[in-house]
């Protein structure tokens, strides 16, 4: 009989616990994925070219517990190059996200706060950017980039980053000048102007907190994005790259994954199945928390 | 009135200058030459191709690909003199000629049907239709269900709904189209395989593919804002005068939950717009999706110009029927936004 426990428990609701257990699995299989992978991703062997998972026993191949999910057309081991892929696509999300959220906070504020030349300005770039197709130019970006870098895996990442960020920014940046200029318009706002606030002072203060849940919320809904959009130019190929030659970079991805399954359909589903499954649940997941925060806060 | 037209059609005709001039800054920068990227693949292919070195330069010439850069964007946009005769640029509507296409001019790759088909069957009637068709599934079937979601809300069938509308959401299309091939093709053999674009049932796997994520989009944006507006105190104030329900749902609640999923359905069309190159890129359409491919795979300058500035088109488009019509539901939003941008 406690009686110091609070009344009413918050119990989050299945989905969102779901949904965060999927996230710390995919974390925690991206930071041990070195010990989990069973062989080298970018080993590669012509007797183990296309081997099929390890539950198939046909007459014409069987699989070998060496390759559990079998081996693609170059004999590299497809749940190697998975475990690796999970690492590729959460440091995709740890690194483009905040640093597109920044850049759109940052901007969407010069814009609405600062003078109105600057304003005009910013607004045209964004209408500008805003009418491109952005995975055309996401693509014209990395094909750019990807000939400067050094080839390795983290420059691989960097230009995917890039080649998003270059682009996204401009909606959270839209959103972020709108409800500046909102507040702008409000009492409190003229009033920390009469008290002399310094425009530090008034960002921080009066600005940031007003409309961070604006930020968050976009976060939430973005981070599927990226992942979404690494899987969809690897699958056309324009992607981090499959190879491990002198000139190519040699990042392991899903979006790699999707690359070489596509054209292996038929004889070993597996390395299509099993990325698309794992992108399904991460990104739905963060959809899960998107709904469930905006349920909440709108009650 | 006058006046506000002119400050649109301004607005857009520099939206659509500025989409000129970054891209072919963008594409200027790729390393690499269209015509000898081309040279060298078929070198690697085929140990007995050669082309003279006179052929190139001449074939470069005529591309404008041996000139500086200003004098490319100029030639582009408003003309140049070629073999001594002025041809016009992009403000006359002259798209250029193809490289990959050997000098075909673009506009006729576009926009002309095969011989002696209506003009609906050219790429560009393709790509356009499919859009219709999808946008009209992702509307007609996403409202509904926006609206039993928010009937229903935080019921069994509601949660459900919204856990598959997540899923929805974040599957990526060319996974949902190989899905549907898959079964519907392979194993319950319904659709076939490789489509015929002049079958009707045809075009419903492409369609619903394509519409898939926005209409998910709809639905959920549609469940938020009824039941933001369920909860306004106008809605609250209507029930108590005793009006009938049905005059509460249509003139209080949809008429004011419309205006937020109008400004909604911008964005969503225009994710369909971007899904058209990767679903018209998988089941080999006809439109113009795959040849904003094929351009980019051979870096096709003009081709991917003249593509880019139809996709920009088509965005403005969509963006000002939405702007126009929120504001004819709602003469507030044109007050804010005078207050805005004066």
């Amino acid at each position: 009989m406690n009686t110091s426990l609070p009344a009413r428990r918050k119990n989050l609701p299945k989905s969102v616990i779901f949904a965060l257990f999927v996230i710390a699995l995919f974390s925690v299989l991206a930071i041990l994925a070195p010990v989990l992978s069973p062989n080298d991703p970018d080993e590669r062997g012509f007797k183990n070219a296309d081997l099929p998972p390890m539950w198939v026993h046909n007459a014409y191949s069987i699989g070998t517990v060496d390759h559990p999910l079998g081996t693609d057309m170059l004999g590299r081991d497809i749940l190697s190059r998975y475990l690796y892929g999970v690492r590729t696509a959460m440091v995709l999300i740890v690194l483009a996200i905040p640093l597109t959220a920044l850049l759109g906070t940052l901007i969407g504020m010069l814009s609405g706060f600062y003078n109105r030349k600057l304003d005009a300005f910013l607004v045209v770039i964004m209408d500008i950017l805003q009418s491109l197709p952005g995975i055309m130019f996401t693509v014209a970006v990395i094909l750019i980039l990807r000939k400067m870098l050094p080839p390795t895996w983290f420059s691989g990442v960097l230009v995917l980053v890039t080649g998003y960020s270059v682009i996204s920014w401009v909606s959270l940046a839209r959103m972020v000048r709108a409800e500046v200029l909102r507040l702008k318009s409000m009492l409190f706002f003229e009033a920390a102007i009469s008290l002399g606030a310094t425009n530090k002072r008034i960002i921080t203060r009066h600005l940031f907190p007003n409309f961070a849940h604006l930020v968050l919320v976009w976060v939430i809904n973005n981070i599927p994005a990226i992942i979404l959009l690494e899987a969809v130019l690897g699958y056309i190929g324009v992607n981090l790259s499959t190879s491990v030659s002198e000139n190519e970079f040699t990042v392991v991805s899903w979006g790699g994954l999707f690359y070489t399954g596509r054209s292996t359909l038929t004889r070993n589903p597996m390395l299509l199945f099993v990325p698309a499954l794992s992108l399904l649940l991460l990104s739905m997941s963060f959809v899960l928390i998107g709904d469930y925060y905006n349920r909440k806060h709108t009650q | 009135m006058f006046q506000y037209i002119l400050k649109k059609i301004l607005r857009v005709v520099g939206i659509l200058l500025g989409v000129v001039l970054v891209m072919y800054l963008l594409l200027y920068a790729i390393p690499g030459n269209p015509l000898n990227n081309y040279v060298n693949n078929a070198q690697r292919a085929l140990s007995n191709y050669y082309v003279d070195d006179f052929v190139l330069k001449e074939v470069n010439r005529r591309f404008g690909l041996d000139l500086p850069l200003w004098h490319q964007i100029t030639r582009y946009l408003i003309g140049d003199k070629i073999d001594g005769e002025f041809v016009c640029g992009i403000i006359c509507g002259n798209l250029g000629p193809s490289i990959s296409q050997r000098g075909r001019p673009i506009a006729d790759i576009l926009f002309t049907p095969p011989v002696g088909k209506s003009f609906w069957e050219s790429q560009f009637g393709y790509s356009i239709r499919l859009v219709l068709l999808s946008s009209l599934i992702a509307v007609c079937l996403g409202v509904p269900l926006g609206i039993a979601g928010a009937k229903n809300y935080l019921k069994p069938y509601n949660r459900v709904q919204s856990v598959f509308m997540a899923g929805l959401v974040s599957i990526p299309n060319f996974v949902l189209g190989l899905l549907a091939v898959v079964i519907f093709a392979s194993w319950l053999h319904v659709a076939k395989v490789i489509p015929d674009w002049d079958n009707f049932s045809d075009w419903l796997i492409p369609a619903f593919v394509l519409a898939a994520m926005p209409m998910a989009n709809v639905a959920r944006v549609m469940q938020t804002t009824l039941i933001n507006t369920q909860n306004m105190d106008y809605v609250r104030t209507a029930r108590a005068k005793g009006l009938p329900e049905r005059q509460v749902v249509l003139v209080h609640i949809m008429r004011n939950a419309l205006v937020p999923f109008i400004a909604y359905l911008g964005p969503t069309l225009v994710e369909l717009f971007g899904g058209l190159f990767i679903i018209e890129n998988l089941f080999s359409f006809p439109g113009f999706g795959r040849e904003y491919w094929r351009a980019v795979l051979k870096l096709d300058y003009p081709m991917i110009l003249g593509l880019t500035l139809f996709y920009a088109v088509g965005i403005t488009v969509v963006n000002l029927i939405i702007e126009i019509a929120s504001e004819m539901l709602d003469p507030r939003i044109k007050e804010q936004k005078e207050q805005v941008n004066p």
